[in-house]
């Protein structure tokens, strides 16, 4: 089973939000609603605590039941989080280390944050996970079960494939009906996963990205004669690492920074998560204070 | 005093040489395999460097050193003394006082006996003489061609045989006074002399048995008679064989296993005469039979038949006619003796056996230690942390 978040970082979480900055219009949740009028829409039951308006109790389950529940009806106005996930095999990647998470790993518990954020605000959240020939797609919805479920997909996800056609996602990411709030996690070394934010980005979806590096990327730490292969092509290097160092840094710094600018040029909210990170930095940036509610 | 290799193709396993080196450059040559997934940054113009770095010389070094050996091992070294003698040998005879010797050649060189194993000079009390134109032969085989070779002998010389020493090199031949110890004589060996009879021939018996009481009476008790008929066999502790009887296989299998036989001749006695009679005629003679001697006489052992069976010397004679010719003579005049110059004798070169020593005792505790180091760093150093 995923581990669950640490107390220290469920606390560190409490001073962020979900926020879009699309916006939409009023409703009884937090965020605008994309339906009008609604909020009535039945969910599930629950036992009645102390403290409940006593005109939401479901008087005529009391009349068969003898017990108090509480319609809860779903909140549709809350905002759709989805979590769109790479799991190619360059996803798998980790840094020498006794316990280096690797990417997928520290995916899946940014992941759990993002959840444990959107349950807390009682927004619906969904997951894709792109990798594959079937991409795997769980739905939108709110409540603890729909969170047990999504963090069961993400336990049962395994970073050992390559991308699909980008067109055989179009189905579910029409289903990721605006105004969502999308957020990608992958490396971004693959060139659809960055058509795929881009094209959600340009369909009024609230897009954040994750970039996941290893610190082996950011620091290239090697010396001496290596053979460097790619987990998905397969394709091989043989570099002398010591002399290759600089030059890669430097390129790699640059590409780095194209992907910031074509992203924050297309309205993409992004941030770089380096494995041997605090797992609370790129959810800070992204969720934290100052961007504030959106306009 | 020199390293030789008796098997110079176990050198070609020295190849083996090539087996640590390969393995050491091999694991130096391997590539630290790296996931990378953000390949297409990393320039591919620096090539991983080829240079030959290898990480434990030491322990490379060892292990060259252990096959090396084995190498060695396998190509049968022998470490040789005295094939290759450059200074001057000179030799004693047993009997030479040294002092006296050594008073008489004034040039330098190695001092020995001439004695088995030729012991050095000083070392022990003279040993006593040996047969020595045999030992100078040895000396001459076996030294090196251009070692100079002085011999000091005294007047007479013992322990010779029939032909006068020929010897690759000049040898400057001293003579000085003195005598050489004359080898004692065996001790006279007791004789059985086998008598085997044809029931017709028992008169015989009697001149048979009063020759061998004649020989008793010189040498008391060392010659026994055995008579018995033909039929019964000769005890291979016998000596000698009197066979008064026709021709039979016992007496064929008695020459064939090298045995001396007399029998009484019928016809002409073929072989060299030894017991020529008052006319000139052989009486006796002798020839090689298979690997024995057959001694024929010339009548039967009658006196009518024989004449000389009764002389006074017949005792003497029948005995000579067993015991064969003398011995020759060992000792002759120095100064006769002098060994003539053969070169032709090189081609006949011992190799010289009795100084070469097999290392391989030595070299297979060197390679065990070896091997032990080996292990120590191989094993040491996987434990250090690096």
């Amino acid at each position: 089973m995923l581990a669950p978040l640490t107390p220290a970082l469920r606390a560190q979480l409490r001073d962020l939000r979900l926020a879009s900055r699309r916006g939409g219009a009023a409703g009884l949740g937090q965020h605008a609603s994309r339906v009008r009028g609604a909020g009535l829409e039945f969910a599930e039951y629950r036992a009645y605590e102390p403290g409940d308006d006593p005109r939401r109790i479901d008087w005529k389950l009391y009349a068969r039941s003898d017990r108090h529940f509480v319609r809860e009806a779903e909140r549709d106005s809350a905002l759709g989080v989805w979590l769109v996930i790479d799991t190619s095999a360059s996803m798998g990647q980790r840094d020498a280390g006794p316990a280096a998470p690797s990417r997928l790993e520290a995916a899946r518990q940014l992941a759990a944050c993002v959840i444990e954020l959107a349950l807390r605000q009682g927004d619906r959240f969904g997951l894709l996970a792109v990798g594959g020939a079937a991409p795997l797609f769980l739905p939108a919805h709110a409540g603890r079960r729909q969170r047990d479920q999504v963090l069961l997909a993400l336990e049962r996800l395994n970073a050992a494939a390559t991308l699909p056609d980008p067109a055989r996602l179009l189905p579910m990411l029409e289903r990721m009906l605006p105004p969502a709030l999308v957020l990608l996690l992958s490396d971004f070394f693959d060139k659809s996963m960055v058509e795929l934010a881009l094209r959600l980005a340009a369909t009024r979806r609230e897009v954040l990205s994750i970039q996941l590096l290893t610190a082996g990327e950011r620091d290239f730490p090697y010396a001496g004669g290596h053979r460097f292969v790619d987990p998905e092509s397969g394709s091989e290097l043989r570099v002398e690492a010591a002399a290759a160092r600089r030059d890669y840094l430097e390129r790699f710094a640059a590409a780095r920074a194209r992907l910031a600018q074509r992203f924050t040029a297309a309205g993409i909210r992004h941030a770089e998560y380096v494995l041997d990170r605090p797992l609370i930095e790129p959810l800070r940036v992204l969720f934290g204070g100052d961007r504030g509610s959106g306009p | 005093m020199s390293l030789a290799l008796l098997a110079p193709l176990g050198l070609a396993a020295l190849a083996a040489l090539a087996l640590p080196l390969w393995i050491h450059l091999v694991r130096r040559l391997e590539l630290v395999r790296v996931e990378f997934a953000a390949l297409r940054w990393i320039s591919p113009r620096a090539r991983p460097e080829r240079r030959i770095r290898i990480q434990r010389p030491w322990l490379l070094l060892v292990r060259l050193l252990l096959l090396a050996l084995l190498a060695l091992l396998l190509a049968q070294p022998v470490w040789q003394r005295g094939g290759t003698r450059a200074s001057a040998w000179i030799v004693l005879a047993p009997g030479v006082n040294p002092v006296g010797a050594r008073a008489a050649v004034a040039s330098d060189g190695e001092w020995h006996w001439l004695s088995p194993g030729f012991p050095a000079l000083g070392t022990g009390a003279p040993p006593s003489a040996g047969a020595s134109a045999s030992l100078l032969r040895e000396l001459d085989a076996t030294l090196a061609k251009d070692t100079p070779l002085t011999v000091i002998v005294p007047e007479r010389v013992e322990g010779l045989d029939g032909e006068r020493p020929r010897l690759v090199r000049p040898v400057e031949w001293r003579v000085v006074p003195g005598r050489m110890p004359a080898r004692p004589p065996g001790p006279a060996l007791p004789r059985t002399l086998a008598l085997r009879l044809a029931p017709d021939q028992a008169p015989s018996a009697t001149y048979v048995e009063a020759a061998v009481a004649v020989w008793n009476l010189a040498a008391p008790g060392r010659y026994t008679l055995d008579a018995a008929p033909a039929g019964q066999a000769v005890p291979p502790t016998a000596d000698w064989l009197v066979w008064l009887a026709p021709p039979a296989p016992a007496l064929d299998r008695w020459l064939e296993q090298g045995g001396t036989a007399l029998v009484v001749g019928a016809g002409p006695a073929a072989g060299a005469s030894l017991w020529p009679d008052a006319h000139g005629r052989p009486l006796a003679s002798a020839s090689r039979q298979g690997a024995g001697r057959l001694v024929t006489l010339a009548g039967a052992l009658a006196p009518h038949d024989l004449p000389a069976l009764l002389d006074a010397d017949f005792p003497q004679r029948l005995h000579a006619a067993l015991a064969g010719p003398p011995p020759a003579p060992t000792a002759a005049g120095a100064t006769a003796l002098r060994p003539t110059l053969d070169p032709g004798m090189a081609g006949e070169a011992l190799p010289p056996r009795h100084s070469v020593h097999s290392l391989d005792a030595w070299l297979v505790a060197l390679i065990a230690a070896t091997f032990l180091l080996e292990r120590l760093i191989a094993l040491g150093w996987r434990r250090s942390p690096r």
